[in-house]
């Protein structure tokens, strides 16, 4: 007999990702792997062509990222290169318009939450949220110029800032600004192209004048723009880091230590994994990252799971949260920190069975 | 016991012995006496002070962390000391930092090591920390052993006679010749290890090597052991000094490393005076041919030669390891 999700009435399990991307392989490994019926696919494509969508009766629908696919980022931003920089206000409309038809498919039932992915894909609101919550994170205000933001700086007494565009993910366009008098460094990934565009390239670079680093900024502004005052990482051997943490069903169940050269650690930006050990050996420190990216999960009690950026302070005692991800869960093969030899999939599909959420 | 003084350790900037200093472990001002327990023994750490606004834990400014070291500290076992960031650092010089410490000199009798700016370059670039002139330091304590500083803004020093000091480190992205002329002016009679980061004239390193022949003359330097003239881009005129220096014959090791080294410094080395008495030779981040390091390794057997992979030496821009 094929076990099925306890609660769900022996409902089928579906997906909304890429077909054939690798999260959809992934989790569905893991919900074969645990016995479980083949889960059905909902393509991103179809979903935001507005495509008649169909789900088996009763399906229980995970919703996955439609990243990494050129047609879903066309229908999303507009036709045009994938690893481009900007229109994240056009891509945050229609993933949400998107959202809004998968939810609406007759019959099924969401596993995660319109409204919180919708949080999570807004750096600004997702902040405030955090901070409201008393979860430890950097201040920060918007910016809406590269004008607006040097005077807000000045009459904040910040330095260093990080830059980052409201609806960007991976690092996209995210400028690590420091300015002292007439100086100015900004570090980014974003590279011009010939056509006057940015794009994501796979190295960071520095501007060092204000018209350079000025052009980056207004380049990203009209999409919004979410700036945080620049919290100092601790490092090691002369690399910082930050720590990757998934939660499953409320609890930190994987971690990851990102280590880079630079200000940006996302691994696809020089950033290499780290040995947990430099976090995990301080105990206190330990305990306070779990329990910062717990109290994280309690602001999204409606989503199954997610990826907590957590930031500890060069002084290795002080952590903030500098990203939450509604789709941080892409680990794969990471064991999970409980010992239970189980990826961030076979632990969400776990979650699924036993019914937690 | 001796304050730890080891000259196989090559530090670098990102270093801010959190951990440990001089061979101690290190205690952080103010103890949080909920989580560290009981306070240790004074003398058997070293106390590291700083301000920091984003850790709830860590006073704002570091003259709370100050205050409090001197109330409830035994200050007059403490050994070494590690100045972390002060508020406002790339603003603010460290010149509240050092009266404070030269101020209260009798209270701090057994103090033999100090670094002063161990910040970050998370916490701020090297280039951005505004020093000061450290000389009152070393008048207030004379039987200091170890003093290192990092950043080269705003560094000053008159030429003094120290007896103590056996270890002197200065990490900068620009140091200046003013404070170099005043170094090699001064009389160390004990200082077995000197390191100096030269940095780039971008950020107010403007040294030459005209600024170090009275270091390399070494008449006011009778215990030098280790000289490290490091992170220069006048490499090549360092090492040309070096071929015919006096001091050399009385090292046991030698850096050039962190900096623009050609084959026109490399050449000047090894066909100069006999370096074979050398115990270690760093030549790390260089611009040397393959064929020049493989001359160098081949004129110097039995010392330590370091040598990093070759940078690429047609290029026309040569750079130093820390500026920024």
């Amino acid at each position: 007999m094929t076990a099925q999700p306890a609660g769900a009435g022996g409902s089928r399990v579906a997906v909304v990702g890429v077909p054939g991307g690798r999260r959809v392989r992934l989790f569905r490994d893991a919900v074969v792997g645990a016995g479980l019926a083949e889960p059905y696919v909902i393509s991103w494509r179809d979903v935001l062509a507005g495509r008649e969508l169909r789900a088996p009766e009763g399906a229980l629908v995970r919703v996955d990222s439609p990243g990494e696919d050129a047609e879903a980022d066309a229908l999303l931003r507009g036709p045009g290169d994938p690893a481009r920089v900007g229109g994240g206000a056009t891509w945050y409309a229609r993933f949400m318009a998107g959202l809004a038809r998968v939810a609406a498919v007759p019959g099924v039932r969401l596993l995660g939450d319109v409204a919180e992915i919708g949080v999570m894909f807004d750096k600004r609101r997702c902040h405030a949220v955090l901070a409201a919550a008393g979860v430890p994170v950097p201040p920060a205000f918007e910016a809406t110029s590269y004008a607006g933001l040097r005077a807000e700086m000045a009459r904040r007494g910040w330095p260093r800032v990080f830059v980052k565009p409201a609806h960007g993910s991976s690092a996209s366009g995210v400028i690590a600004l420091q300015t002292h008098g007439d100086r100015v460094k900004a570090v980014t990934s974003a590279a011009w192209q010939a056509d006057g565009g940015l794009v994501n390239s796979l190295r960071v670079r520095t501007y060092t004048s204000h018209e350079e680093a000025g052009r980056v900024v207004d380049f990203l502004a009209g999409d919004g723009l979410h700036v945080e005052r620049w919290f100092p990482k601790a490092s090691v051997d002369g690399r910082v880091f930050d720590l990757r943490v998934v939660t499953v069903a409320g609890r930190p169940t994987h971690a990851v230590a990102r280590m880079s050269r630079t200000p940006m650690t996302n691994l696809h930006l020089g950033g290499v994994r780290g040995d947990l050990a430099v976090v995990r050996s301080r105990a206190e420190l330990w305990e306070r990252v779990l329990d910062v990216c717990a109290r994280v999960a309690e602001c999204f009690p409606r989503s199954p799971a997610m990826g907590v950026d957590v930031m500890v302070g060069a002084d290795w005692r002080s952590v903030a949260v500098a990203e939450v991800n509604a789709f941080g869960d892409l680990l794969p093969g990471l064991p999970d920190i409980l010992g239970n030899g189980r990826d961030t999939y076979a632990e969400q599909v776990q979650a699924l069975l036993v019914g937690t959420r | 016991m001796e304050i730890l003084i080891d000259p196989a350790l090559q530090p670098d900037h990102h270093d801010v012995y959190h951990d440990v200093y001089a061979g101690l472990p290190v205690a952080h001002a103010p103890l949080d006496e909920e989580d560290d327990g009981p306070p240790p023994e004074a003398g058997a750490v070293a106390w590291r002070l700083r301000g920091n606004e984003f850790d709830p834990d860590a006073p704002e400014e570091i003259g709370e962390a100050l205050d409090w070291f001197f109330e409830h500290v035994d200050t007059s076992r403490v050994r070494a000391i590690v100045i972390g960031q002060w508020e406002d650092c790339y603003d603010e010089g460290s010149a509240e930092i050092v009266a404070r410490l030269a101020d209260n000199a009798d209270r701090l009798p057994a103090l033999r090591a100090l670094f002063l700016g161990a910040i970050s370059p998370e916490e701020s670039e090297i280039s951005w920390i505004q020093q000061c002139d450290v000389t009152p330091l070393l008048e207030a304590y004379p039987k200091l052993e170890r003093f290192e500083v990092r950043g080269g803004s705003g560094l000053e020093l008159r030429p003094v006679r120290h007896e103590g000091l056996r270890m002197l480190r200065v990490e900068a992205g620009g140091l200046g010749g003013g404070f170099v002329r005043a170094l090699a002016g001064a009389d160390l009679p004990a200082l077995e290890l000197l390191e100096l980061w030269f940095g780039v004239p971008d950020y107010g390193g403007d040294t030459t090597a005209g600024d170090l022949s009275e270091i390399m003359s070494g008449a006011r330097l009778p215990a030098l052991r280790h000289l490290r003239l490091q992170n220069g881009q006048f490499q090549d005129d360092v090492a040309v000094a070096l071929a015919a220096a006096p001091i050399v014959e009385r090292l046991e090791t030698i850096s050039l490393s962190m900096g623009s080294l050609t084959d026109a410094g490399a050449e000047a080395l090894i066909s100069g005076q006999p370096l074979t008495h050398l115990r270690r030779l760093d030549l790390s981040h260089h611009y040397m041919t393959a064929a020049m390091m493989g001359r160098v390794r081949e004129a110097l057997p039995g010392v330590e030669v370091v040598l990093s992979e070759p940078l690429d030496a047609e290029r026309e821009w040569r750079f130093v390891a820390v500026s920024e």
